[in-house]
């Protein structure tokens, strides 16, 4: 039994009785792993990476140490204002992720659906909720969501708002990218800013948030360089990194630590061996959990992701004299947002950019608007040059598996790869 | 009548009488398929049905104009797979705001002007204020006729006294007709479109005539915005109307399967005590309906016996009335493994038992069954007096005087049996249930697993068929585990696949046995949690005899369930106290 094991086993039985002591020995668990992260960290690993792997577990440790000062986020939220209200942000998808990897995740699955929750929920979100009625997630100070990217949304956050009996405030966000869609969402964000400060008792200063924004859209077209500059490099590359990358990219963009990440990475870039084996555009999230995908992609000279689709869904092209403006515009322009050509046309320009090899679509059950149009995205892909795969799975749940059928997929795709 | 200009429409924040102010013939879409065709290949599986089958419709040429709206993801990618088949004469995605407030009204209005504008350039007609504010009228006569309840839409044509809810997502056409058919009470039906009522004396807002275009709409944006919300409306408070009605006697709550925005409220509605539910699940196809028949009989017979006992007429019935010494009764439960008879004295004491297997026929099994117990009492047919069937065959089963449904007869049974039962777990062949009890032993409520064979007698049958033993021996394994195995996989073809996998990895039976009974138990101990079950729980059903799953649902539960030496026969017990009642 591997400590990640037993750390979920020990959560499990503890929980039913004692939530509280279950959530401080999964906070301990945590806090272990963040010390070998800092300590210990993957010698195959990149040094960004490595600083990666800390910065994100400090960000999941975060409400578990101050949940008075944290907040609940939506994964296309933008945090520069939570961040500037001092709270510190945290999203369904990261969290979840992490109990998965702690296996305390069955445990969240199914409590919720003992409460009613459908069992086709999406996993991530099916976790989180599941967590809050276990008592491993904190109560948080407030929460703060969009309606992109996906049903769930509007499902989850009102549910533990009511269950945390915390404030919530909803951005909307139109499907299409007009000027009148950007001024609607500007003034949706003037009401979450209120929000946050009446929420929190603090004023966000105009000339921070300003700062933050703007180093929000200096990662972006940083982090956009660092995929065109590795296109011919060798990255050592696991399963989680693409992963963190899609998260702090999102909720953590504007914080000083992405930015600082992004040109580690440009450092380590230049002393980076040329390009071996496959490289693999990864669209929707990554079943890290896997042991079928890790045979493929963990550390492998044969193949790596290079990219995570999720880490590249914001355009850098916004408005950084207008903080409000410009985090409107990014939602509006979100690449996950209106129909699906944005998107897939988001995807093959990016693939494009890291010079990939192939793309795999993965299927996240649960997830309907990947799953809806993953056809029209083969085709698009293959239609720009890129072979295809798509993949069904689970990025979250274990009970989703179906490892003989992923590892046989994913095999017989390589190969195709390298027959070509 | 529908003709090749009838624009369809999927969602109630539809505007109907704009569209119809611009000269189209609108019709809900609500129709329910026998199953699907190339919208499993376009928009895949592991989608909503209603989806699929709208899908379906356009790609078979029945349908050529439709507005969809932002409603749901599932909806979003049918848009996009619609617009990239191009197979449509008039396809239009409506972005409808998710509030209600003053700049979602404006945006709203402005996404109905892109609307009109895209109609009039396909269509060649502009639009008529004079159609339009008739369309207005019309809606207007039925939101008064509707407005009994102040904020909720209404049964149509009932103006008062008891009635039954169909809430959740849509339900089709065909399925609703089946719903109304089974249940004692009217039946509106609230779910998704079908609750299409604008608020009651909306017109007297209406701008004046010499208003532009742009302040009609705006007004309009804000009406259709004022509906009863849906589940994807951020406010949803409005709903509340919907479950404290004082005439509301029951809810069939209806989800679909792969639309998840309705479990959330489901959630929060089983928590309410005082009114009757029924939770069902499909897949939006037609072929849900026999599946779902049982549940929704059974639900009908909550309801009479709660409105009977709201009469004050319980007590009365034939159950405390004297029997005769002379008298016999029957029950016959007819099951997917086996066909149990049960035959009990005037005094209601167990003369008589029979399991057989249900084979071929269920009819032939019955009559089979019976002729034995009447041959193993020394009766004739004629000696009884009264039959009652129930089990899944029972609609076959020609000789019996009253057919009741196995979740009401088990009820009976396990109440008979130890009167301090609260909560019954059947797990049958073909499927599972969690019966829920009051004092008095009827049904307080129940829940069965949706259309998937997790969790049921089928779920082990399979994964015995895999390790190539029979039932019985499936369940004298598994007590003496070494290894504490877990079978993640909730579906059953994982998991058959991960006892493949357990198999080839060389792992001991009994271990591999040991998770099974543990994925079983944990799925069972789910619907218990969804029913709102709780102890002293007693199990019938065949596997019952089971000894490692009744161990490992005893962990589950924290609690050893009441295993009857009649376990087997309660369905049958049920039924022919039943018989004696009548």
């Amino acid at each position: 039994m591997s400590a990640a094991e037993f750390l979920g086993t020990v959560v499990e039985k503890t929980n039913p009785d004692h939530p509280a002591a279950s959530r401080r020995i999964l906070r301990t668990g945590w806090e272990v792993q963040d010390y070998l992260f800092q300590h210990h960290p993957h010698p195959e690993s990149f040094p960004a990476d490595q600083y990666l792997a800390k910065f994100m577990m400090d960000a999941m440790l975060q409400p578990l140490k101050d949940p008075d000062h944290s907040c609940i986020v939506s994964i296309f939220t933008p945090c520069e204002m939570v961040q500037e209200a001092g709270l510190h942000p945290y999203n369904v998808e990261g969290f979840s992720c992490y109990l998965s990897a702690s296996f305390a995740g069955g445990i969240c699955t199914r409590k919720a659906e003992q409460d009613g929750i459908s069992d086709t929920l999406c996993s991530y979100h099916k976790t989180f909720v599941g967590a809050a009625m276990n008592g491993l997630l904190p109560k948080p100070r407030c929460i703060l969501y969009t309606s992109l990217a996906c049903d769930a949304n509007l499902l989850t956050f009102p549910k533990l708002a009511a269950y945390y009996q915390v404030p919530s405030f909803c951005i909307d966000v139109p499907a299409d990218a007009s000027e009148d869609a950007v001024a609607y969402v500007r003034d949706e964000l003037v009401g979450a800013r209120r929000f946050l400060e009446e929420t929190t008792g603090r004023s966000i200063e105009e000339d921070a948030l300003k700062a933050r924004v703007k180093r929000s859209r200096e990662s972006l077209l940083a982090y956009e360089q660092v995929q065109r500059d590795r296109a011919d490099r060798f990255v050592p590359a696991d399963l989680v990194t693409p992963l963190y990358s899609a998260m702090t990219a999102n909720i953590l963009l504007g914080t000083p630590e992405e930015e600082r990440y992004v040109r580690m990475l440009q450092e380590d870039l230049r002393s980076a061996l040329p390009k071996r084996g496959k490289h693999i555009y990864w669209m929707h999230t990554i079943p890290f959990w896997s042991d079928a995908v890790k045979k493929y992609f963990l550390f492998q000279d044969s193949a790596q992701i290079v990219a995570c689709e999720l880490a590249q869904v914001c355009s850098p092209d916004f408005d950084t004299d207008d903080p409000m403006l410009g985090m409107a515009q990014r939602l509006v322009r979100n690449a996950i947002n209106g129909p699906a050509e944005r998107r897939i046309a988001n995807g093959i320009r990016h693939a494009r950019d890291a010079r990939a090899d192939g793309v795999i679509w993965f299927n996240h059950w649960g997830c309907r608007h990947t799953l809806g149009i993953s056809r029209l995205a083969k085709q698009a892909f293959e239609d720009a040059g890129f072979p295809t795969l798509l993949l069904d799975g689970d990025g979250c749940d274990r009970a989703h598996g179906g490892e003989g059928q992923t590892s046989t997929r994913i095999g017989a795709f390589l190969e195709m790869l390298r027959n070509d | 009548m529908e003709t090749e200009h009838t624009l369809y429409y999927i969602c109630k924040y539809t505007p109907l009488e704009l569209l119809e102010g611009l000269g189209a013939h609108t019709k809900a879409w609500n129709d329910m398929p026998a199953g699907f065709g190339r919208s499993e290949q376009l928009l895949g599986s592991n989608i909503c049905g209603f989806g699929k089958a709208l899908l379906d419709a356009c790609l078979s040429g029945q349908i050529h104009e439709l507005v969809l709206t932002s409603c749901c993801d599932t909806i979003r990618s049918l848009a996009d797979v619609l617009r990239a088949e191009g197979t449509l004469d008039f396809l239009y995605l409506l972005d409808v705001p998710h509030r209600e407030d003053d700049c979602s009204v404006d945006r709203f209005a402005r996404e109905l002007r892109r609307l009109m504008e895209a109609y009039e350039t396909y269509s060649g007609r502009i639009l008529s204020r004079e159609r339009f504010l008739a369309a207005l009228q019309k809606s207007n006569g039925a939101a008064a006729e509707n407005g009994r309840r102040e904020g909720c839409s209404a049964v149509p044509g009932q103006t008062s006294g008891p009635y039954l809810s169909v809430l959740g997502g849509r339900m089709g056409e065909q399925l609703f007709a089946q719903t109304a058919e089974a249940m004692p009470l009217p039946l509106a039906n609230h779910t998704c479109v079908a609750g299409r009522t604008l608020p009651a004396g909306f017109l007297s807002g209406l701008p004046a005539a010499a208003s532009p275009d742009d302040a009609l709409l705006r007004w309009y944006a804000g009406v259709l915005l004022r509906q009863l919300p849906c589940m994807r409306m951020v406010d949803r408070t409005g709903r509340k109307p919907l479950f404290n009605d004082p005439n509301l006697r029951g809810i069939v709550y209806h989800t679909i399967r792969f639309c998840d925005y309705y479990s959330f409220e489901y959630s929060e509605v089983k928590t309410h005590p005082d009114i009757p539910l029924l939770k069902i699940e499909t897949d939006y196809t037609r072929s849900s309906g026999g599946q779902l028949q049982t549940r929704l009989e059974a639900f009908a017979e909550e309801i009479q016996s709660t409105e009977s006992a709201r009469h004050h007429h319980a007590g009365q019935n034939a159950a405390h009335q004297p029997r005769t010494q002379t008298a016999y009764f029957a029950g016959i439960d007819s099951g997917s493994t086996s066909t149990d008879v049960v035959i009990l004295d005037g005094t209601g004491r167990i003369i008589g038992r029979t399991v057989i297997p249900t084979g071929a026929g269920a009819r032939i099994s019955a009559d089979k069954a019976l002729q034995q117990a009447l041959r193993e009492t020394n009766l004739r047919r004629e000696d009884i007096r009264r039959v009652v069937s129930t089990g899944y065959g029972r609609a076959a089963i020609q000789d019996s005087d009253q057919s009741i449904t196995e979740i009401t007869c088990h009820a009976k049974g396990a109440h008979f049996l130890d009167p301090s039962v609260r909560c019954v777990i059947d797990i049958g062949g073909q499927d599972s249930k969690v019966i829920v009890l009051d004092e008095s032993g009827q049904v307080a409520g129940f829940v069965m697993n949706d259309k998937c064979a997790a969790g049921t007698g089928r779920f082990l049958e399979m994964m015995a068929g895999t390790m190539e033993m029979s039932l019985d021996e499936i369940s004298r394994h598994g007590l003496k585990y070494r290894e504490d195995i877990t079978i993640s996989s909730t579906c059953t073809v994982f998991a058959e696949s991960e006892v493949v996998s357990l198999i080839a990895e060389n792992k001991d039976t009994d271990d591999i046995v040991h998770g099974l009974d543990k994925a079983v138990a944990s799925k069972t101990a789910s619907l218990v949690a969804r029913a709102g079950g709780s102890a002293p729980f007693m199990m019938t059903g065949g596997v019952a005899k089971n000894e490692g799953l009744v161990r490992a649902l005893t962990k589950e539960l924290k609690s050893a369930p009441i295993i009857s030496d009649m376990a087997q026969l309660c369905g049958a017990l049920g039924a022919a106290l039943y018989a004696a009642e009548l």
